[in-house]
């Protein structure tokens, strides 16, 4: 073993292996914080989406009831009055359509039956039981109900509610109220800074939305079985989700690059009443900065370590071989000289020592003193 | 005074008033109120062209094309007399009609001087749909987010402010249609500048008496290219690192002895200083922006200044006063100096690399 060469090696390999240890754990936590930053945006996200789903169906109930509830509708249904139920609705449609995204009002007569289109007066009489279930729920057990649904115009946000006599007894139908899923998400845009984008599966398209299917349905906007109906921002949404992120039926996060940009996506299914799912929300917000500050953070760490290893080693090495080794050497040389019945040189004992080699070098000087003086 | 007369005389009064006010004119130009307020102007801003951007002041030259949209059911009219679904006015006359009606002062608030051009195109609809898109080629001001440079991310913004209004009266919206009318034209290209996505988002501004203004903010993004343009700032910034590191390199010991002149190597420390001041006075006037905040060339130029120092500093306490030999001895002054020999280039190009490798992240 060569302590010169050995000592240090062990004591600075020791080194590099603590430095290592401690930066992958603390690189660990870090990139723990991210992820649980991170994780809480994605709750948040989906808490976004779903709480204003929630709230759009409750909106769409809420007007729903209060068509439901107005003496003169209830009057108009009950005595099938198709011309002067459009009269009394047609401005308050048209004002809803426009400015708050209610995209379709119908009226139904038991047990299911299409009395009155608000957003397609002419088209009535078809029987809804088949595609709205909800509506002929209704109309069975006389409960209101909301949910998402596919309708003719797509897929909307309804709320159904029974429209009672007029006298109070008997049941004269349902009315409900569907709202735009795009008035929804653009204020969610222009609200949070969201991108998003909404899916539909083609087949209850095609068979319930027809010509809404055959518009949408093309290469650009397909994604495996789901068509993009919607979205605030389509290049982007479309470097984002791709065939197979939308397969699962579970809501989903993860995280892609796209623009230059990190984005953190959150799927959530879309369900009907009945609970099949039937679409995909997709939302897309922009993560570089908490990338950023992940990524900030390991370069930091490996430079710190780096910064550690270095100092601690020049530590390692001044003291080992500035105090001891090199000193050693001097003296051995010097020795060695002397042993050898050569000329010894003397030892600067004004050097700043540490005591165990000034002791040798005071030993030195004594030998090369006593043999100077023997062999003149 | 005789009461036919009197009766008479009213008569005539009230005609006359009837008269008058029958033919007092509608004011169109008060705002559009049948839809309640605020009067939702919807907005899309198209980019044409970008003919230039002045990274060094910020600035840059566009062709856009604002659109806004809006309801004023004054001016409903029978379907019958626009066989094109909605009448049609062009720049003078669009201008006229214009003047005529209610329209939204948009102002295009960070725009630099006077547009060059304006172009004027406004449709209205049977229903009272007002569409009026404009053209504009001038210069805007965006601000430089240095920060990341060379992996930097800016934002070419369009800042469409209503200046006459508050938020509560007139507000800007986009829906769909408007997101997908916002875009950039596939052939712009800005030399050295990949194209994004363009993105609409609402930032209000201060109004009077905490009221809010109604603004938007269109921008395109675009992100550095890089390349070989970028060498004449880093190829120096790197390279001067060597200057400090050689200075020490230079140096020879013997026995635990420096060999070389203090002096002869604080001169090259000296030039090399010389060095990095006339860099830095380069890049400021070449990319004023990089000198005025934090970012990877302003840490590479103080990382080229604390070298230096440190290479001074060991110039004259280790080479000149041999501080390290005096008291801890000369041996230990020796392998101080040759620890510092291979661990200061190590720890310096570290620091380099971990720079730019925080910019980039």
């Amino acid at each position: 073993m060569k302590f010169r060469r050995d000592a240090p090696c062990i004591l600075i390999g020791s080194v590099v292996l603590i430095i290592a240890a401690l930066s992958f754990f603390s690189n660990r936590l870090f990139s723990g914080l991210t992820g649980a930053v991170e994780e809480k945006q994605f709750n948040l996200i989906e808490t976004i989406l779903t709480s204003n789903l929630e709230a759009a169906q409750d909106k769409a109930l809420a007007r729903a009831e209060i068509l439901a509830r107005t003496p003169e509708i209830q009057a108009s249904l009950a005595a099938r009055d198709r011309a002067k139920l459009l009269a009394d609705c047609a401005p308050m449609f048209a004002v809803q359509h426009e400015k708050y995204g209610m995209d379709q009002c119908q009226f139904h007569i038991p047990p299911a039956i299409s009395f009155l289109r608000l957003h397609s007066p002419n088209k009535f009489g078809d029987d809804l039981s088949v595609f709205r279930p909800m509506v002929a729920s209704v109309n069975q057990d006389h409960i209101t109900r909301k949910g998402l649904v596919i309708a003719a115009t797509g897929p909307a946000i309804f709320g159904v509610a029974p429209v009672p006599n007029p006298s109070g007894e008997g049941y004269a139908g349902s009315v409900d109220v569907g709202l735009d899923f795009g008035a929804l998400l653009d204020a969610l845009k222009a609200s949070y800074q969201l991108d998003l984008a909404l899916f539909a599966e083609e087949d209850p398209l095609k068979k319930f939305s027809p010509d809404l299917a055959a518009s949408a349905a093309t290469e650009d906007n397909r994604r495996g079985k789901l068509i993009k109906l919607h979205s605030t921002q389509w290049d982007l949404m479309k470097s984002l989700v791709g065939d197979a992120d939308l397969k699962t039926g579970e809501t989903r996060f993860y995280i892609r690059k796209a623009f230059g940009s990190t984005y953190g996506v959150v799927l959530l299914p879309l369900r009907n009443p009945a609970g099949e799912p039937f679409g995909v929300l997709a939302a897309a917000q922009d993560f570089s900065a908490s990338r950023a500050a992940s990524g900030r953070s390991i370069v930091l760490q490996i430079l710190l370590a780096i910064f550690a290893i270095v100092l601690l080693a020049g530590a390692i090495l001044v003291v080992l071989r500035g105090y001891i080794t090199r000193p050693l050497q001097m003296l051995n040389e010097r020795f060695a000289t002397l042993a050898g019945g050569g000329d010894p040189t003397p030892v600067e004992t004004s050097e700043p020592w540490c005591d165990e080699v000034r002791d040798l070098a005071e030993t030195y000087e004594k030998l090369r003193t006593r043999a100077t003086r023997e062999h003149p | 005074m005789n009461p036919r007369i009197l009766i008479a005389f009213l008569a005539l009064f009230l005609l006359t008033f009837l008269k008058a006010g029958a033919e007092v004119p509608r004011d169109m130009t008060t705002l559009p109120l049948s839809g309640g307020l605020p009067v939702q102007v919807r907005t899309g801003l198209y980019f044409i062209d970008v003919e230039s951007y002045q990274e060094h002041d910020g600035t840059f030259a566009a062709t856009v094309d604002l659109r806004l949209k809006w309801k004023d059911g004054r001016l409903a009219y029978d379907l019958k007399t626009a066989p094109s679904g909605f009448v049609e006015f062009r720049d003078d006359k669009a201008l006229a009609k214009l003047a005529e009606q209610w329209a939204p002062l948009v102002e295009l608030s960070n725009s630099v001087g006077d547009p060059v051009f304006q172009n004027q195109l406004l449709r209205v609809y049977p229903d009272g749909q007002v569409e009026w898109l404009r053209r504009v080629k001038g210069q805007f001001r965006s601000e430089v987010a240095p920060e990341n440079f060379p992996f930097d991310h800016q934002q070419l913004a369009v800042h469409l402010t209503v200046r006459n209004e508050n938020e509560r009266r007139v507000t800007l919206d986009f829906r769909q249609d408007d997101l997908d009318f916002s875009g950039v034209e596939s052939t712009v290209n800005i030399p050295g500048w990949k194209l994004g996505l363009v993105n609409i988002s609402r930032s209000p501004i201060a109004g009077f008496y905490g009221e809010s203004n109604a603004r938007l903010i269109a921008a395109l993004g675009i992100s550095r290219a890089l390349g070989p343009g970028l060498g004449p700032i880093f190829i120096p910034l790197m390279a001067s690192l060597l200057i400090p590191l050689m200075a020490v390199y230079m140096n020879k010991v013997q026995d635990g002895e420096f060999q070389i002149e203090a002096f002869e190597l604080s001169n090259i420390v000296i030039g090399g200083l010389f060095a990095v001041i006339a860099l830095n006075f380069t890049v400021n006037s070449d990319y004023p922006a990089l000198g005025a905040g934090d970012n990877a060339v302003s840490r590479l130029f103080g990382l080229n200044y604390l070298v230096l120092a440190a290479a001074l500093a060991v110039i004259v306490l280790l080479f000149r006063f041999n501080i390290v030999g005096k008291y801890c001895g000369k041996y230990v002054q020796e392998q101080l100096y040759l620890y510092i020999v291979w661990a200061a280039p190590v720890l310096v190009f570290a620091t380099a690399a971990a720079i730019v490798l925080i910019a980039a992240s």
